[in-house]
């Protein structure tokens, strides 16, 4: 039995930590690439979504290299998310691949579901072995975010363009090999005074982007094509709703105690999507409303054909909280290129918008 | 003087306009279904919302902008769940809300929540805060609810029973138009058409699929026309036997219909599916391997707004054409 798991941005290093002290047979999948995207959409449904098609070239890619148990999450709700694993199971067996899923129904059984999941991927190991590993991979994922919040904060302000990058590339690995919380700490001290440490411009007042969407493409930058590393090139300090460990540690401690982490967001859509539309669509209108006022613009993220963020982008002009709004739509047809250019576009007007030049 | 209530022709009519009609009826409102759709409602409603939106989104936004000035409420139900845990796609939950984002000056809505996944209690209130609009008399509210229910029931058992399509249904039972029963011919082919109520039976939306398949002298299954329960060798389940579990709300249209054709081997099989429709993209694909796997030829059209009409009815004639012929070898070895 070897497992595999399909990527969502850095999730990898986390599952990684989990894996590791149980003794587990993994393999990880290569990182997404060129290859990945291309026997994704070869064997892909056509009008599915990013998400589906990258967790789809990733298992394959894994199959190559031996794996035969997924472990994949399911769930109820009204986004595709919760069904991808039939119809990838159905795909893989037809291109001759017998791969057994290993799921867990991330929306009913939360927590209790996830760490059983590990329990079945271990052969029954013993639970405070579980819940270890468990903490320590969720120890991991903090470190993770709290790089990644670091390094697109100081990317805006760096003088020489390019020395945060490979600095946060390094730490990712360092977070990788750190092998206790001891040098887990260690890593973090390190790589974030160095972080903090590069030389900045002086006095510099950069303009401040909020980063909403779809969990998948908001978190993989592969998916988003680093979408907040070109920001921060142009000279935008980035924010997001969503970071993986908050969302776990939300998601799976406080959620089946009946607290709602999105309240205030969800209050705050209220006047203009008045329910729960699956996937982070309310969340998305939620965010617009609130940051008005506490950023200068929103690039608002979603796979193409995604149904309750492009719900969410119809009904977000209608707000009275007037915020600038850049859709992004990711597929495996999307450019660079392209991108760039809408960026430096819209980052060159809420500039002026700020500075007071369009003012009619 | 009473009140003229709206119901676009599109989207979840096809489902339940028999049901919403008793009710409001039943409650003295005056109802005014939106006209037939057309080219000029569907390119309205297209430029109203985002471009990835799918087709049938983009004709409910063209009907209720061409309800606004008739009538004093639109009524845009939203149905969450008829099931357990069994949800509706994501963009019947957000109608009112839409409709209310992108049609400019539109007329005020009456909005109500099917959930079962919140129970029984929910529900009752819903329908009751419905019905307070009209009258402030519970027990009126409750008849006309139980008579909705009823006529609903009816509707159903039209369908299934008759082999009638749903848009002849709501004729009969709407309308009081008389529908000539047709014998099933045994010597022509029987195609089964997979796909949404709301997408198969808008003439505009499908180009005519129905018309032009029975103009061909084939005799035509739809997803209405499956039996609720089993029969006694288990075929004709409508709820996903077998193939997949129930995710989605309304996929028991494309999944359980496909499952039902696979086992009564069907000629074959056509999944219409409206572009960008979120769930159809992995659900069809589902039908497409089960019809693959049992030997049945499948063809999957995909509508929007720019489908051109040409292509679709060459496509029906190229499919039509191979079945007969494969058939027609079939006999000859035989």
């Amino acid at each position: 039995m070897r497992i595999t798991f399909p990527h969502i941005g850095n999730a990898y290093i986390a599952i990684k930590a989990m894996l590791d002290p149980l003794g587990v047979d993994y393999v990880v999948p290569p990182k997404c690439n060129k290859r990945t995207l291309s026997l994704a959409t070869k064997y892909s449904p056509e009008g599915v979504c990013i998400p589906f098609k990258l967790n789809l070239g990733n298992m394959i890619e894994a199959v190559e290299l031996g794996a035969d148990h997924i472990m994949n999450v399911t769930g109820h709700g009204t986004c595709r998310m919760g069904y991808y694993f039939k119809v990838q199971e159905q795909i893989l067996r037809d291109m001759g691949y017998d791969v057994t899923m290993m799921l867990t129904g991330l929306s009913e059984h939360k927590l209790k579901g996830f760490l059983n999941l590990l329990r079945s991927v271990s052969n029954n190991a013993p639970w405070s072995k579980i819940i270890s590993s468990f903490a320590f991979g969720i120890a991991k994922m903090t470190a993770l975010d709290d790089m990644e919040i670091l390094a697109n904060n100081m990317r805006a302000f760096e003088i020489h363009k390019g020395t945060i990058t490979p600095l946060y590339r390094k730490s990712l690995q360092a977070i990788d090999d750190a092998s206790d919380y001891h040098s887990l700490k260690a890593v973090v001290r390190e790589y974030g005074e160095e972080m903090s440490g590069v030389e900045v411009i002086p006095d510099y007042k950069p303009l401040k982007i909020l980063v909403v969407g779809e969990i998948y493409v908001v978190l993989d930058p592969f998916a988003n094509m680093d979408v907040e590393m070109e920001l921060g090139k142009l000279g935008v300090v980035t924010n997001r709703s969503l970071y993986l460990s908050r969302w776990v540690k939300k998601g799976l401690f406080f959620n089946p105690l009946g607290i709602d982490q999105w309240r205030d967001v969800h209050k705050a859509a209220m006047p203009y999507l008045k329910r729960d539309i699956g996937g982070d669509g309310w969340e998305t209108v939620g965010e617009k409303v609130i940051s008005t006022g506490h950023y200068d613009g929103m690039v608002h993220l979603a796979p193409f054909t995604c149904m309750p963020e492009g719900t969410a982008q119809c009904i977000m002009p209608s707000t009275k909280e007037d915020l600038p709004v850049l859709a992004i739509y990711c597929d495996e047809q999307t450019s660079k290129a392209g991108m760039i250019t809408r960026l430096e576009a819209f980052t060159d007007m809420i500039a002026m918008k700020k500075a007071g030049c369009l003012s009619q | 003087m009473s009140c003229k209530v709206g119901i676009p022709r599109a989207l979840l009519y096809y489902k339940y306009f028999p049901m919403w009609k008793a009710f409001l009826e039943k409650l003295g409102a005056e109802i005014i279904v939106s006209e037939d759709t057309n080219q000029k409602l569907i390119l309205q409603g297209a430029s109203l919302v985002v471009s990835d939106t799918c087709l049938p989104v983009k004709v409910f936004i063209g009907h209720v902008l061409s309800l606004s000035d008739k009538c004093d409420k639109i009524l845009i139900p939203v149905v969450r769940s008829t099931s357990e845990k069994v949800y509706n796609c994501s963009r019947f939950l957000a109608l009112p809300d839409l409709a209310k984002a992108v049609v400019p000056g539109v007329t005020p809505i009456l909005e109500i929540e099917f959930d079962y996944s919140r129970g029984k209690r929910y529900l009752y209130r819903q329908i009751y805060s419905l019905g307070k609009h009209f009258t402030i008399n519970p027990f009126k509210i409750k008849a006309a609810a139980e008579y909705a229910w009823e006529t609903h029931q009816r509707y159903h058992k039209i369908t299934t029973e008759q082999h009638l399509t749903r848009v002849e249904a709501i004729d009969l039972l709407c309308k009081g138009k008389s529908i000539e029963i047709k014998e099933m011919g045994n010597d022509g082919l029987t195609i089964g058409i997979a796909g949404h109520p709301y997408v198969l039976h808008d003439e505009q939306v499908s180009h005519n699929l129905i018309k032009r398949l029975k103009a061909a002298g084939v005799n035509i299954l739809t997803p209405e026309m499956a039996p609720e329960t089993p029969d006694s060798n288990g075929n004709g389940h409508t709820r996903f036997a077998g193939l997949a579990k129930n995710y989605w709300e309304s996929e028991e249209d494309v999944v359980g219909a496909g499952d039902w054709y696979t086992r009564i081997k069907v000629d074959g099989i056509i999944g219409i599916m409206a572009f960008a429709c979120g769930p159809d993209s992995m659900m069809m694909s589902l039908v497409q391997r089960q019809a693959h796997s049992a030997n049945i030829p499948f063809m999957s059209l995909t509508v929007e707004e720019h489908t051109a009409e040409a292509g679709v009815v060459t496509r029906i004639e190229a499919f039509l054409d191979m079945i007969y012929r494969a058939k027609r070898r079939n006999q000859q070895c035989v």
